[in-house]
Order: C-alpha cells, then sequence, then structure tokens
C-alpha cells in the first residue's frame, strides 16, 4: 500500500482511467437496460447498437464538433423514440397532437414505474439507449470528462427515477462519474497519486452515504430479499408490491382472516394477474386507469354466467379479491377503483376493515371439448403480450416442456398435460431454497418440491415455450365455507395459479398445485396457529382442554369432508379432467379447512424445525459487499493518508514516550518537540511564522497557571536553542531537558499522572 | 573629548581579543542604562543604536525635529569614552567639510591635512538629508569603505567608526531624500516619535535646570567596544537562521518592487549577532532575527505604491514566512 505518493503520474495514465470511469458508468447504466431486454428480449439489438454508438463517437470525436455532436445525439434519440411511438401503435403523429401525453409517460416513468412495466419496454430500451452512450463516449474521447459524465450521469439518474437502477449499479455508476471527473481534472493539472488520494476519500465518502440513505427509490431492483425476511409470508411474496409478484425461498402462513366473501358458490378469488416474466418476478406491464362509475368491463368474449359475490375486507387490504372476470363493481370502494390492461380491478387506496364492494363477473363456462376445438387463432394482442419469456431460456427447458406435451396436440391437451405431470411429479413444500436464476427453469429440471408460485410460474412458462398464450394470476383459494354463502379467506389461502387464453372463450383458470398436499400443509399450518393462539391465551390449560378448544375451532368440518373426497379426485386428473373453474359444482379442493381434528396438543417436531430456519439464513459474502468492503477500506487509508492520522498517532505516542536516545543534540530539540506537542494539547499549536521563544511567551501570557510559566520550561526551551542554532547540547544538558518533559507529560496523563505529582 | 587624536585603523594592529559573551551583554545594559539617565523612554530604539554599533553597522534616525535624535546620538556617544564628530548637514556644506583638506603650512611649506568630522569613532550626521547628494555621498562613500580619499589619498578611518545620521521627515520640499542605494548603507533605520504623557513629563522634569547631558560619563572605552565587536562577529549564525533570513528576504523581493538587497540580509544577520550578544548567547535564534528584520530591512525595501512604508511589508513577511 506504500505508494510513491510524491511521484507524478504521466497524464497517460490519469487519462486511461478517466475513460476507465466513463466507460464503468456507461456500463453501469447500460446493465440496467440490459436487465430489460434479458426479460423482453433485444439483448443482442442492444448489445449492437452499443458497440456501434461507441465505434461512431470514437471515430466522430476526431471528425465533428461538439455542437454537431449533440445535434447528432439528440437525433439518434428522436429517431429513437419515433420508432418506440410507432411500435407501441401510438404513430409518430402523436407527438404532434398531443406532446403533453408523452410527458405524461415520461412523467409517469419518472415518479417510479420500473421500465419493465412499459408494454414496449424492449423497444423503448433501444431507443433510450443510444444518445447518451454516443454522447457521452464522444465527450471522453475528446478529454472533456466532465462534461462526458453529463449524459451518462443523466441516463443513469433517469434509471434511478424509474426504479430501475438499483442500489449496487447506482453506486458503481456514481463511483464512475466521479472517478471520471476527478482523474479527468488529474490529467489536466497534471496531478499526482498523492492528490488521487481525494478521488478515493469521495468514493468511500459515496459508498457510505450510499448504504446509509437509501435514495434508489424502492424498486424492482431492491430484492425481494431471498428467505423472504421482508415478510416471509406467502401472500407477502405474491403481492411483494401492487405491480409485481415476487418468488422467493420458504414462505410462512398467515392464519389471520383477510375478507370474508358473500357468494353463492365457491370460486378463487383472484387479485392481480402478470404478465411478464423476469426469470425471478412477476410483472404487470401497462398502467391502470380509472373505473368510471357504473362502467362496465368486457367480460370474456365466450359464454358466460354472471356471478355476484360481496367482499368485505377483515384486515387492511392492497387488492380487490373478486371472481373472474369482473365486470362492474359496486359500493363505496368503486369509486376508488382502477381497472388493469389485463382486466383485473384494483383499489387505488388500501382498503381498511369493513369496506365492502360488490363484484359482478362474468365466469366463462367452457366445456373441455370446445377448448379441445378453440384452435390457436389468437388476437394479435394476446400474441403479443402473453407469450414472453426471459431471453436466456434454456433449450433444455423447451425440449423437457415440449417431451411432456408429446402428445397433446391442442393447446388444451398440453395444459392439461403440463398441469398433470407438474402435479405428479413434484412435491408441495412450503420449506424451499429460492433457486438462483430462472425460477422455471429450475422448478421444472432440478428441484422436487415447491409451492403454487413455483408450480404457476413453472406453467405458464412451460405453456409459452409451446405457443400457447398463458398468463400468471394470484388471488386467494375460496378459503373456509363457513355458512351456505359465505367464505373466510385466510392469509394462508393465498394462491398462485395460471390462466390460458383460448379464443371465443377467454382466460380459463389451470391449476398446477397438487392440491391435496397443498390441503395438508396449510392445514398444519392452521393448526399450528391455532395451538399458539391456544398456548399464549391459556398457557395453564390442561390438554384436553385445548384440544376441546380445536374441536370448537374446527367448525366446518362437514363442509370439508365433502370437499376433501373432491379434493382427493381432483388431484389425480385425466385428460377429461374439467379446468377448475368450469366445475361449477365444486371447487373446493383448494379449501384449507381441516378435514380432521389435531393429532396432539402441540406438534413439538415441527417447532424444532421453525427453529432451525430461523437460525438457517446464513451470513453471506456476495461479491458486492467484498468490493464495497475494499472501497470503503481503501477510501479509509486514504482519507487517513489525507487527515494525516498515522503522523498524529505518531506525534501522539511521540509525545508520552522519548523513545530511543539518540544524540543529545536531536535529543534536546526532540524534547522541546515534545513539549510543544503537549502545549499544543492544552492551550494551541504554534504558528509557523513564531519562534519557539514567541510561543512560550505567548502562553505564558495567558491567565492562569499555565505550564508555560514554569521555569522548567524555559530550560528546555534554552536547551532546544542551543541544540538546534548554538551548534549542539552535551549530553547532560539533553537528558535534563528530556526529564522535565517526562515529567510534565506524566502530569498530564490522567491517571498516572496524579500519582506521579504527588509522589514527586 | 571633541580633540582626542582618532586613532587610524592600521593594520598592523595586533589581532584583538574578544570579550567574554556575558560581558559585552553587562556593556550593553551598561551602556543602556547609562542613556537612559539623559533619554527617558525608547529603551528599544536605544538597545537598537548599541547593537547597531556593536554589529559595525551605521544607523539612520528619522523623525520629526525636537525628539530627541540628536540626543540620542550624543548621549551614546557620550557613554562611550571615544571620539565624537557632528556635522550639521546644510544645504551649502562641501564635501570637503566632511572629509577634510590639505592645509599649505606655511612654517613646514607642506600641505598638511586638516581631519575633515568624518573621523571620529562616532560621527552624528545632523539632517543629512538636508546637504546636496554630492556631500551626502561623501559621509556615505566613508560608511561603506570605512575609509576616505582626499587629493589621491587614502586615508583610513578611526574604528570603530559608527555614524548615527538623523533626517527630518517633515519639510520635505527643503530636503534632498537619500537614494534607496545610499539608504541601503544604514544598517538599521530609527523612529524615535513622540513620548506618551508620563515619558514627556519626565522629560520635562529632568532638562529644567541642568540637562542630564553635561553631567553624562563614560561606561565603557573605545578598546573596549573593539573587542566586543570582535566577540559580536564570532556569534554563530546556524543554517536554519541563515535560511530564515533568506525566505525573509525573498519574501519581501516578491512582495514590493524593491525588496531587501544582500546586503541588507547580512546587516539582518549581524545586527542578530550583536542581539544574541546583547541577550547574553553565543548564537543567533530566529527570534533575534524577527526583532532586527523590521529596522533591518524595512528601510530597503521601495514598495509598489512608494506610498506604504517597507517595514510593513517585513511585518508580513514576519507574519507569513514560517521560521523552519
Amino acid at each position: 500500500m506504500r505508494l510513491d505518493v510524491d511521484g507524478t503520474i504521466g497524464p497517460t495514465v490519469f487519462r486511461l482511467l478517466a475513460v476507465g470511469c466513463v466507460l464503468i458508468l456507461t456500463a453501469s447504466y447500460v446493465s440496467v437496460l440490459l436487465d430489460v431486454t434479458r426479460v423482453v428480449g433485444g439483448t443482442r439489438t442492444l448489445f449492437a447498437l452499443v458497440g456501434s454508438m461507441l465505434v461512431a463517437a470514437t471515430i466522430l470525436a476526431r471528425v465533428i464538433r461538439p455542437r454537431t455532436a449533440t445535434v447528432a445525439a439528440l437525433v439518434a434519440g428522436v429517431v429513437g423514440f419515433a420508432y418506440y411511438l410507432e411500435t407501441s401503435g401510438l404513430g409518430v403523429g402523436v407527438v404532434a397532437s398531443g406532446t403533453g401525453a408523452l410527458l405524461e409517460d415520461v412523467l409517469t416513468l419518472v415518479t417510479g414505474m420500473p421500465l419493465l412495466r412499459m408494454i414496449e419496454a424492449g423497444v423503448w430500451t433501444l431507443a433510450f439507449a443510444p444518445a447518451p452512450i454516443f454522447l457521452s463516449w464522444y465527450l471522453a474521447v475528446r478529454g472533456r470528462y466532465a462534461s462526458s459524465v453529463v449524459p451518462g450521469g443523466a441516463a443513469l439518474l433517469f434509471l434511478v427515477l424509474t426504479g430501475d437502477a438499483g442500489t449496487a449499479v447506482t453506486l458503481i455508476g456514481t463511483l464512475g462519474a466521479i472517478g471520471a471527473i476527478g482523474f479527468g481534472e488529474l490529467e489536466r493539472r497534471g496531478g499526482s497519486i498523492a492528490q488521487a488520494d481525494l478521488i478515493a476519500v469521495l468514493f468511500a465518502l459515496i459508498v457510505a452515504l450510499s448504504l446509509s440513505v437509501t435514495f434508489v427509490p424502492a424498486g424492482p431492483a431492491t430484492p425481494t430479499t431471498a428467505g423472504g425476511a421482508s415478510d416471509g409470508t406467502l401472500e407477502g411474496t405474491i403481492d411483494s408490491a401492487s405491480e409485481r409478484s415476487g418468488i422467493s425461498g420458504q414462505v410462512d402462513l398467515s392464519p389471520e382472516v383477510r375478507f370474508t366473501v358473500e357468494s353463492d358458490r365457491p370460486s378463487y378469488w383472484r387479485t392481480g394477474i402478470y404478465d411478464r416474466f423476469t426469470g425471478d418476478e412477476w410483472v404487470r406491464t401497462g398502467t391502470e386507469r380509472p373505473l368510471e362509475d357504473g362502467d362496465e368491463l368486457a367480460g370474456p368474449p365466450g359464454p358466460t354466467h354472471q356471478h355476484r359475490q360481496v367482499v368485505t375486507a377483515e384486515t387492511e387490504l392492497g387488492v380487490m379479491p373478486a371472481a373472474p372476470e369482473p365486470v362492474s363493481v359496486e359500493g363505496d370502494v368503486a369509486e376508488h377503483t382502477e381497472v388493469s390492461r389485463h382486466g383485473h380491478v384494483h383499489p387505488t387506496t388500501t382498503l381498511i376493515e369493513g369496506d365492502t364492494y360488490a363484484v359482478e363477473s362474468a365466469v366463462v363456462t367452457p366445456q373441455p371439448d370446445e377448448l379441445r376445438e378453440a384452435g390457436t387463432d389468437y388476437p394479435d394482442e394476446i400474441r403479443d403480450h402473453y407469450l414472453q419469456r426471459p431471453e436466456e431460456t434454456s433449450s433444455e427447458f423447451e425440449d423437457r416442456t415440449a417431451e411432456i406435451t408429446a402428445d397433446a396436440e391442442t393447446p388444451y391437451e398440453k395444459a392439461v398435460a403440463i398441469e398433470r405431470h407438474l402435479r405428479s411429479s413434484k412435491e408441495y413444500s412450503l420449506d424451499v431454497e429460492r433457486p438462483q436464476g430462472n425460477v422455471a427453469e429450475e422448478f421444472l429440471l432440478e428441484m422436487d418440491e415447491g409451492y403454487c408460485v413455483y408450480f404457476a410460474t413453472a406453467m405458464t412458462q412451460m405453456l409459452r415455450a409451446e405457443d400457447v398464450p398463458t398468463r400468471y394470476v394470484t388471488g386467494y383459494t375460496s378459503g373456509e365455507q363457513v355458512d351456505d354463502d359465505e367464505y373466510v379467506v385466510r392469509g394462508l389461502d393465498a394462491h398462485a395459479w395460471v390462466e390460458v387464453y383460448f379464443p371465443e372463450t377467454g382466460w380459463v383458470a389451470f391449476e398446477p398445485t397438487p392440491s391435496s398436499e397443498r390441503d395438508s400443509v396449510h392445514e398444519e399450518h392452521l393448526e399450528e396457529a391455532q395451538d399458539e393462539d391456544d398456548l399464549t391465551d391459556e398457557t395453564d390449560d390442561e390438554p384436553d382442554e385445548e384440544s376441546d378448544a380445536d374441536e370448537a375451532d374446527d367448525e366446518p368440518d362437514d363442509a370439508t369432508d365433502e370437499e376433501g373426497d373432491d379434493a382427493a379426485d381432483d388431484s389425480v386428473p385425466d385428460v377429461d379432467d374439467e379446468p377448475p373453474t368450469t366445475d361449477s359444482e365444486a371447487d373446493p379442493r383448494d379449501d384449507p379447512s381441516p378435514p380432521g381434528g389435531p393429532q396432539g396438543p402441540i406438534d413439538t417436531s415441527t417447532d424444532d424445525g421453525d427453529d432451525d430456519r430461523e437460525l438457517s439464513p446464513p451470513v453471506v459474502i456476495t461479491r458486492e459487499l467484498l468490493t464495497i468492503t475494499a472501497v470503503l477500506f481503501v477510501g479509509l487509508v486514504a482519507g487517513v493518508h489525507r487527515a494525516g492520522a498515522i503522523a498524529s498517532a505518531r506525534r501522539t505516542v511521540g509525545l508520552f514516550w522519548h523513545g530511543r536516545r539518540r544524540d543529545p543534540t536531536s535529543d534536546a530539540e526532540r524534547a522541546y518537540r515534545r513539549l510543544e506537542a503537549l502545549l499544543a494539547r492544552e492551550y494551541r499549536p504554534r504558528r509557523d511564522d513564531e519562534s519557539a521563544r514567541e510561543y512560550l511567551s505567548a502562553l505564558e501570557t495567558r491567565p492562569g497557571d499555565g505550564v508555560a510559566s514554569d521555569s522548567e520550561v524555559r530550560t528546555v526551551l534554552e536547551r532546544y536553542e542551543r541544540a538546534a542554532y548554538g551548534g549542539g547540547v552535551d549530553r547532560e544538558d539533553a537528558d535534563e531537558a528530556i526529564e522535565i518533559v517526562d515529567r510534565l507529560t506524566r502530569e498530564r496523563l490522567p491517571v498516572v499522572g496524579r500519582s506521579a505529582a504527588t509522589g514527586r | 573629548m571633541t580633540d582626542v587624536d582618532p586613532t587610524p585603523n592600521t593594520t598592523d594592529e595586533p589581532p584583538v581579543d574578544p570579550l567574554p559573551v556575558a560581558s559585552v551583554a553587562t556593556l550593553c545594559e551598561e551602556l543602556a542604562a547609562n542613556v537612559a539617565r539623559v533619554i527617558v523612554g525608547h529603551d528599544d530604539v536605544v538597545e537598537h543604536v548599541v547593537t547597531a554599533i556593536l554589529g559595525r553597522g551605521h544607523v539612520l534616525l528619522e523623525d520629526v525635529p525636537g525628539v530627541g535624535k540628536t540626543m540620542l546620538a550624543r548621549s551614546i556617544a557620550t557613554s562611550i569614552d571615544c571620539s565624537f564628530r557632528r556635522v550639521q548637514f546644510t544645504p551649502d556644506l562641501l564635501p570637503s567639510d566632511v572629509t577634510g583638506v590639505n592645509v599649505f603650512d606655511q612654517r613646514n611649506r607642506e600641505f598638511e591635512f586638516q581631519h575633515g568630522p568624518v573621523f571620529g569613532n562616532i560621527v552624528l550626521g545632523d539632517e543629512i538629508n538636508r546637504a546636496p547628494p554630492k556631500t551626502q555621498t561623501a559621509l556615505l562613500e566613508a560608511m561603506e569603505e570605512n575609509q576616505v580619499t582626499v587629493d589621491g589619498e587614502t586615508r583610513d578611518l578611526p574604528d570603530p567608526f559608527t555614524v548615527i545620521a538623523t533626517q527630518n521627515a517633515v519639510e520635505p520640499n527643503r530636503t534632498y531624500d537619500l537614494p534607496l542605494a545610499e539608504l541601503d548603507r544604514f544598517m538599521k533605520k530609527l523612529r524615535l516619535g513622540y513620548p506618551d504623557p508620563e515619558e514627556e513629563h519626565e522629560i520635562l522634569a529632568r532638562t529644567v535646570g541642568h540637562h542630564p547631558i553635561e553631567s553624562l560619563e563614560a561606561v565603557t572605552d573605545r578598546e573596549t567596544v573593539v573587542r566586543a565587536r570582535e566577540t559580536v562577529t564570532g556569534i554563530r549564525v546556524e543554517d536554519p537562521i541563515r535560511a530564515y533570513a533568506t525566505r525573509l528576504a525573498g519574501y519581501t523581493r516578491e512582495n514590493a518592487e524593491v525588496g531587501a538587497s544582500p546586503r541588507g540580509t547580512i546587516s539582518l544577520l549581524r545586527a542578530a549577532q550583536a542581539r544574541a550578544v546583547a541577550d547574553g548567547r553565543e548564537y543567533v535564534i530566529p527570534d533575534d532575527v524577527k526583532v532586527e528584520a523590521p529596522v533591518a530591512l524595512g528601510h530597503r525595501i521601495r514598495t509598489v505604491d512608494r506610498e506604504r512604508d517597507g517595514r510593513a511589508v517585513v511585518e508580513n513577511a514576519l507574519e507569513r514566512v514560517p521560521i523552519e
């Protein structure tokens, strides 16, 4: 770490460093864009675009002037966005007629709408990239590093505002920007490496700031903490944010009642529809529009029957559960309702306990035969948006899917084949470790167990691989039937399943999760929760009373018994098995009501398991963490170097300890320096222009019994002057000076001083 | 006293035996105390004059008339048992009036040199800026060379030879300002300034009736002064001190139209040596330099606006230039 601090570094080195930093800044926002294209496609185009922009900027840097370059960049940007508008079906004409709308679009992005939620995110990305890359690289090549940071920094800032650039990327980009300016400046002024330590300090400062202040809006880049530390419940994961649905590892189930539904038949209560899969989470593209009063939604194209539900929130709810497809909402909540591009309703504000609304849903009533014959004549709109898969989906995944659906010819058969395959080949478990990479792929190829999120994700992606438009939906299962037409839905009923599009019919739900297993797991959790409640409520209760209480909680035994049978049937579906929602008779397979009484008062083994799980998250040292630590360390060292802390530490030690004696002259000088340091701590340091004598005299005139009034101090001064200006002192005189200073410092040591002073 | 034959500074004189530092310090104290019997206040100026004499320098006293410039010079001269000459500079004063002339002796029928007033151990050049430059030059050359040349014959001046010149700071229209080159020959330029009320009261009390100068007696003699001067020459000036003086001079050169000359730096260190001796030390410390710098360098500096005092530049230098 010992550098030749005084050595000047050739400007070439600084130039390379500055250019490197500009590249880092560029790489930071390009990496954000890459994240988008990896999901929606176009990575290769993006790379080509970046490469050609860099080449073009390098060549043009020698040819055109900055103003021309700026114009060229603007033109590139305008052309890009014109193409985007053309693609997204708005047409370039919209710019002339509705600049406001375009601005609104940008505003929406800047106020935190992630790029991935844009319908044409890929095209947008390609439109966005060229201008800043070209301009910043052009300026960097021309050696104008500070200016080159402006377009690059603006691009990064924009991505920060959309929430796409995560903390780490922003950090790296910022460091690149600072580095570019700093090193560029050093190059221009011919600085030395000693001055570069300021840059290191700045780096560390930025890192430290970014760790303590969260400037980056909580966006997708803020991972939904694997391991479920944020919420840890299944529904928390599913509804990790209003427009996205995360996938996490091990989750818990909350037995809390979320809402009740008055409905003449059970249904899955859908809360969200997601179309874009990033590999580790689901994103809903597009924006919501407010639901006008009395507005009727289109509903499915095929035959439907009406299904009216009255939903009452029992806790705060950020979603509006409704049976698919809702067509109208009544009640107070209605005016706070908006509808997504995909046709589901969402509340604009959080529903509070007691909020009630009535939903009219148009439920599709397809017959398997109809579905088989539905064909593949999908509308373009459906084809464009519900076939997306992350770019790097492996061929193995596709091969496996093709293998599973080998015998199926129609989309319906494929869906059933996949559904059956997943149900039969994978176990249900809430205790899984979240895989790295593409979750769908990992689940299909590597994992043996998972829960609904994994099943639904895998099925959606598999069907898309087979060119069947599919979407991932979240919501709740029908819940516990407490009355003829009343269902109580708890947190543990949170669920995710799949909807497949059939022309002429609409979206039809499929259930890839093995129901019976799910039931038993959920059941256990409900029991556990109940047991724990009992324990906390009545700790002194006798065991038999507890079991009474448990039985009392299990009211809907009757209902669940018969439904349990259905569930058993459904869990082994055959090709003729009807998709879940088409079965109007019964679809309570996911009703989590406990079918039987508790097996024992407390399941200790499960408790132990819980404890283990709590301990399990290991401290993971990521590369990111290492880098940040390294930057902080280097910054600290540089800061210490800058602040002269080492020298000051040496001074402090030297103050109390004279150290090895050398020749008398330097010892006498040293004694005086120690005295000076001592006085500097007590009064003030000596000014540069002040002689030793002036300094001590100045202290003498201070009020109070200063050390400077001591005649001993005069002796030290005299010895020093003689040593420094009078040709030296002898051993005896030097020793006397050292002794005096030793005593003076000892007296000033907090504890030792007292005893030394009194012992004198 | 005025008729004491000045002893020529001949080369065959045996080498002078330097006095111990302590005795020189005592000597300085005695001289200052003796002068203080006449001069009220101005202890620092007195000390400066004494150290200038010991440092082989000449002193220019500049002030308004009547603050005791001449009295100070006389008191010092009286305190040392040596020859004291006084030249009253007037516009019609001729160079030969200062240096002396060859006079034809009728009896011996040959020319005989009539020593001018410059041949004294301490020469008071009163109101030096009233004489035309030609006459000023006669004195200033003597100051630099320690010798005068009359009619082709060079004559050494006595040892010690110290000029204390006074200069009138008012009436600028009727004076010939000393050129910078000639000012440079003075080791120090000092100012007395008006006494404060108590001091003035004291002056009045002393001078009404017999003036104390009339009863002032010498406290030392020429021999001793010569030996003390030798002591000062042997005072140690270590490298850091020389470097400090160089830095100070460098600062004035950077911050004024004309900065301190190398001659100025030499003078400064000589003055500092004398100051060290007066303080009883065998070596110069930065404080000696700091005390002497304003008076030793200030008059050699011409500021850009010509109005500002060169002393201010030196004061700035002392505040800005680090000691080590």
